[in-house]
């Protein structure tokens, strides 16, 4: 009788406990709601730190991950255009699904009917608004008032999660600011058009991308122009997502001495990019030392 | 008044439309299809010639009805006429044991290839076992799905049970085939779907499907009045499949898949002939069909590939309802191969592939084999989405 009264308490002390099951779109995400929600978030992940997330095959595992999940966190703004079909095959009715862009200050929203002569153009705005580290704090409160709304009685517990998270993130933000004052003003190559958000929080300027349209494969007379713009405007560098083919900007570099520097833009791109704050030391500490 | 009401009628269409342009209106995608061929079959109008097929369309419009369920309609133009080639509703949420029902006339879950279109097939000719049994169409038909998702912990292993009109069943030429009334089909598939790490996946599935597939009179010829022999010809169809995909990379696919058909019928043989009298006894005949194709994509924009077929019957023979009992003594073998260009992502192919067919007939006809080379361009206009895996 006694193990039967045992077990039923710990039965109800357990559910007290239990954990919000959330999946995250991507890994940056992933990070971002272990840091708020710690132990009381059971949290998975769907696109790879070193996978395109634009293009994720819909596969039937993914649909598992979902199919027990709270809380779906995604990106948004038309990043994940695969979800859907993750959401709908998970066959999940009281999934929440949560575009992390709410409120984030969206830039290139097209002002124009946007279609595919123009490449990959997103009609909602650029999608890679993680990049900028101010947004990481944006993306942080809008899983802290989620996972809040979730467990009303664990919102102090994500308060001071999100606020510990922040003020790490604040301090780095100033070391980051910092060191990239040696490289403020200078141009650089990118090879997608996904830089906007960080090239604006810390002052570099875009001299061209390595795509001739977001989206579309590079081309030899599309190079040939960039030779061009680098050896007139003197750029050191290509910054390039570590999951792109490096065939052209090494082409480049061949023909131009310019330096092409592979980065994560997700957590667990590369090995020893373990969080956010991880991702954004790596690519700062790149870009440094190859300017 | 009038006035009053005028507006406010004009107000309510703007504000409707506007809304509908925005978000209420369902996807629409346009798959275009244009092939040119020639073919080295001495005898034939298109030997050494090129040939140019007409265009094929597909019209798909697809949305949410509401939070729980998706209508889809795929509207296709071929050999010059319209078609409807699926319109079904979806509850995708919802229901108990997170069922998910299918209702309408659509591509059948029976092996894995059936239920994606053609267009995003890596290669050109349909499986030469879908063409004997199914048609060329595939295997389409008006029904009911319902699908449930088992409690296999982490391996994804789906149940679909059907139940059809049937009208995808040979179509019977014989004057001696009689309808097939209303004796709905069956069809399940049990599918479990396996990570093997993260740029590896599996999919294994086993499908049946039964039922009549035809009727018909056993008296094929009387000179004096004589009672029908009506029977019911029964079916199954066993079917074992795969798919196996290796993505390394953005840029790397390698993808293997390969399905096998049991086919087990009725077939009406004649046992009996002289002149007053031709007739046939229902008996069984047990034959079977298979295809396996590599495909492997390179730099994102290349592809090449192989796939070998092999079907009882023959191909391109319209079934009738003696022929089907030959079904078991001829036979039809092809390979085929494909390199194929996408100049961006996968909104425009390029595709040239080259089939060989033998054949082997059961009575000894000597038939030379036939190759065919096609060149086929297939574009993608719209949001029409990736088939998942």
């Amino acid at each position: 009788m006694k193990k039967i009264i045992l077990v039923l308490l710990m039965a109800i002390v357990s559910s007290n406990y239990a954990n919000i099951k959330v999946v995250a779109s991507t890994t940056v995400i992933y990070d971002l709601v272990k840091e708020v929600g710690k132990d009381k978030v059971t949290v998975d992940f769907i696109a790879r730190g070193d996978q395109d997330p634009h293009f994720v095959e819909v596969l039937p595992s993914y649909m598992l991950k979902l199919r027990n999940a709270d809380i779906f966190f995604r990106i948004g703004m038309g990043l994940e255009m695969w979800s859907n079909q993750l959401i709908d095959g998970s066959r999940n009715s009281t999934l929440k699904v949560i575009d992390l862009a709410n409120d984030i200050d969206k830039k290139e929203v097209p002002n124009y009917k946007p279609d595919a002569s123009y490449g990959d153009v997103h009609p909602y705005g650029n999608p890679h608004y993680w990049l900028d580290p101010e947004n990481a704090k944006v993306m942080a409160k809008e899983i802290y008032e989620n996972l809040a709304s979730e467990s009303h009685q664990d919102e102090a517990y994500f308060k001071k999660n999100l606020d510990e998270f922040n003020s790490r993130l604040d301090k780095k933000m100033q070391e980051w600011a910092n060191r990239m004052q040696l490289v403020k003003g200078k141009p650089f190559l990118f090879f997608h058009a996904s830089w906007i958000y960080f090239t604006d929080r810390f002052g570099l300027k875009t001299a061209g991308f390595v795509e001739p349209k977001p989206g579309i494969a590079p081309s030899p007379s599309h190079n040939a122009e960039l030779v061009q713009v680098i050896k007139s405007k003197g750029i050191k560098t290509i910054l390039m997502e570590n999951f792109y083919s490096d065939s052209a900007p090494n082409q480049l570099s061949q023909l131009t001495g310019v330096k092409v520097v592979k980065v994560a833009t997700a957590v667990y791109g590369l090995k020893g990019v373990n969080s956010y704050i991880d991702m954004i030391d790596y690519i700062v500490n790149q870009i440094i030392q190859n300017s | 008044m009038k006035k009053l009401l005028f507006a406010l009628f004009l107000f309510i269409v703007v504000t409707v439309s506007t809304n509908a342009q925005s978000s209420i209106n369902p996807d629409i995608s346009l798959i275009g299809s244009f092939n040119t061929f020639t073919n080295f079959t001495k005898g034939t109008p298109e030997y050494g010639k090129l040939n140019f097929s007409d265009p094929e369309m597909e019209l798909f419009v697809d949305g949410y009805l509401n939070p729980y369920a998706r209508a889809t309609a795929n509207i296709s133009y071929e050999n010059n006429a319209f078609g409807v080639e699926e319109l079904y509703g979806n509850i995708v949420r919802g229901l108990p044991l997170d069922m998910q029902i299918k209702a309408g006339k659509f591509l059948v879950g029976f092996g894995k290839l059936n239920t994606v279109h053609p267009h995003a097939w890596p290669f050109i000719e349909r499986p030469l076992f879908h063409q004997v049994f199914f048609g060329e169409g595939g295997f389409n038909d008006v029904g009911i799905n319902f699908s449930f998702l088992l409690p296999t912990g982490d391996v994804f292993t789906n149940l679909d049970l059907g139940i059809f009109k049937g009208r995808s069943m040979i179509p019977q030429s014989d004057s001696n085939a009689v309808d097939r009334g209303i004796n709905p089909i069956f069809v399940g598939r049990l599918s479990s779907f396996l990570s093997l790490d993260d740029y590896t996946n599996l999919e294994i599935g086993l499908s049946a499907s039964s039922g009549i597939y035809s009727k018909g009179n056993l008296i094929l010829y009387s000179s004096a009045p004589i009672d029908k022999q009506e029977r019911s010809f029964n079916y199954f169809y066993g079917g074992l499949d795969f798919k196996f995909k290796y993505a390394p990379d953005s840029y790397t696919v390698l993808t293997i898949q390969g399905e096998g058909i049991l086919n087990h019928r009725d077939v009406p043989r004649i046992t009996q002939t002289n002149i007053n009298l031709v007739s046939a006894s229902n008996q069984t005949i047990t034959n079977s069909g298979a295809f396996i194709y590599a495909d492997y994509k390179f730099q994102k924009q290349f592809s090449f590939g192989i796939k070998y077929d092999y079907t009882a019957g023959i191909i391109g023979d319209a079934p009738s309802f003696l022929t089907l009992n030959n079904d078991d003594k001829n036979s039809t073998q092809g390979i085929e191969t494909w390199f194929s260009y996408y100049p961006v992502e996968e909104t425009s192919v390029v595709r040239l592939g080259l089939q060989h067919l033998f054949f082997n007939y059961g009575n000894g006809t000597d038939r030379p084999a036939e190759t065919t080379i096609k060149l086929q361009f297939l574009f993608s206009l719209g949001p029409h989405k990736a088939h998942p895996f």
